[in-house]
């Protein structure tokens, strides 16, 4: 029995580091992109988090991530799609109402920007506008 | 030269951003909301954010709120992997401050610690940027260095199988947060910084990550009481989005998180 042991540990250990979900190449290229229409931001002030959140874009879907954003900062949230496609960034508030945001659009890279007037939880949409969808990654800044 | 021509390029582009003008008129069904993803390194701001929206105000005063130096010796994993996120906030106040040999010295603790844990050999390269940046005084780069560190160490507990760890860093760097900016805006109060107080669905995020973390990790005296607390804090920072906090309402959040970092920091643990 004792000799199995360090077998199935291993196997724990090898299912452990799978759980940690790799980046795709189209994400890592995304997240590139999505950095690049960040630093636009940074000349302004704004200072990238160091996070980011990847996932795929399908037509007719949001695809939804939750934030916490404090009131007196600015943020923008910066997407970019690793293919071909047209791309919106949108922000709703904790009851799902879109708030009014300043927008960049240009194919696949799209940002949306806004300052809070209450602290809590936003959800930031990113969704497909043209294409068929595919790998896209969001990264944002604050000040 | 080549990443400020670069820079240049961006913030032409940027120029030409379109104001398409969003409408507000969107909404999103309750059912959609509930699927959003939540992650840690996304969904849970850091404390340099925190201290971004607090340091509007130019009263604030950053070096008032050290603590004194604390034990780096702790030998329950859980109260390291909390004191070490506590720590890192530290950092971004000794940065607030503009304060180079504090956040020296807090760097050069964030590392003692995080050998404590097994995960300090990626980051013997940041503490030695640390110490070189705060020489130079560039503050904003110590920032994103801060943050650097702060992921460093998670992802290396992720690499070392110890997950259930990093939400316990976030915690901690959460609560010794929200215990700086309750002190500081109860010294200097005004309205527009006592809102940022509000913060409901980061601790209900935060208090179900603690959840998910193992039975053995979650029945640990600490944890186990931390998480108790977590459940008042969560009432304690709930306040309706039109309302703003009060002084009072502040003292409350700061008597709780207080009460929950001398626990954090205590050699004594809870039994």
């Amino acid at each position: 029995m004792k000799r199995w042991l360090p077998i199935f540990l291993s196997i724990l250990v090898l299912a452990a580091s799978f759980a940690v979900r790799a980046e795709t190449d189209a994400e890592v290229r995304a997240r590139k992109d999505a950095l690049d229409v960040a630093g636009a931001f940074s000349n302004d002030g704004f200072k990238i988090r160091d996070g980011h959140w990847c996932g795929v874009v399908k037509p007719h879907e949001h695809a939804l991530v939750a934030v916490n954003l404090y009131a007196g900062n600015q943020y923008w949230f910066s997407a970019a799609s690793a293919e071909p496609a047209k791309i919106a960034v949108s922000v709703y508030d904790e009851s799902g109402k879109q708030v009014t945001t300043e927008s960049y659009n240009n194919g696949e890279k799209a940002a949306a920007g806004f300052s809070p007037a209450n602290s809590g939880l936003y959800f930031v949409s990113v969704d497909l506008v043209e294409g068929d969808g595919g790998s896209f990654c969001l990264v944002y800044s604050y000040k | 030269m080549i990443r400020l021509a670069k820079l240049g390029v961006l913030a032409l582009a940027a120029v030409v951003f379109v104001a398409t003008g969003a409408t507000d008129t969107g909404r999103l069904p309750a059912d959609q909301l509930a699927k959003a993803v939540r992650s840690d390194s996304i969904s849970i701001p850091t404390p340099g954010e925190l201290f971004a929206a607090l340091g509007k105000s130019e009263k604030t005063n950053w070096s008032g709120q050290y603590r004194g130096p604390m034990p780096v010796t702790y030998r329950n994993r859980a109260q390291i992997a909390l004191n070490l996120g506590g720590l890192i906030a530290d950092g971004f106040i000794a940065v607030q401050a503009k304060d180079s040999q504090q956040v020296k010295n807090i760097g050069s603790d964030i590392i003692k610690l995080a050998k404590a844990l097994g995960v300090s050999e990626h980051l013997l390269s940041r503490g030695k940027s640390i110490n070189e940046f705060a020489d130079n005084n560039e503050w904003d780069t110590l920032q994103e260095e801060l943050e650097a560190t702060q992921n460093e160490v998670k992802s290396s507990m992720q690499s070392h199988a110890d997950q259930d760890l990093v939400i316990l860093v976030t915690l901690g760097g959460w609560i010794r947060g929200t215990q700086v900016v309750t002190a500081a805006i109860m010294q200097n109060y005004d309205e527009r910084s006592a809102k940022v107080l509000r913060q409901p669905a980061l601790v209900r995020f935060m208090q179900s990550k603690i959840n998910e973390v193992s039975p053995e990790l979650r029945q640990e005296p600490l944890v186990k009481d931390v998480s108790e607390q977590l459940n008042g804090i969560e009432k304690a920072v709930s306040f309706p989005a039109a309302k703003t906090p009060a002084v009072d309402d502040v003292r409350k959040v700061n008597e709780a998180v207080t009460k929950v970092m001398t626990e954090i920091e205590s050699k004594e643990l809870p039994k």
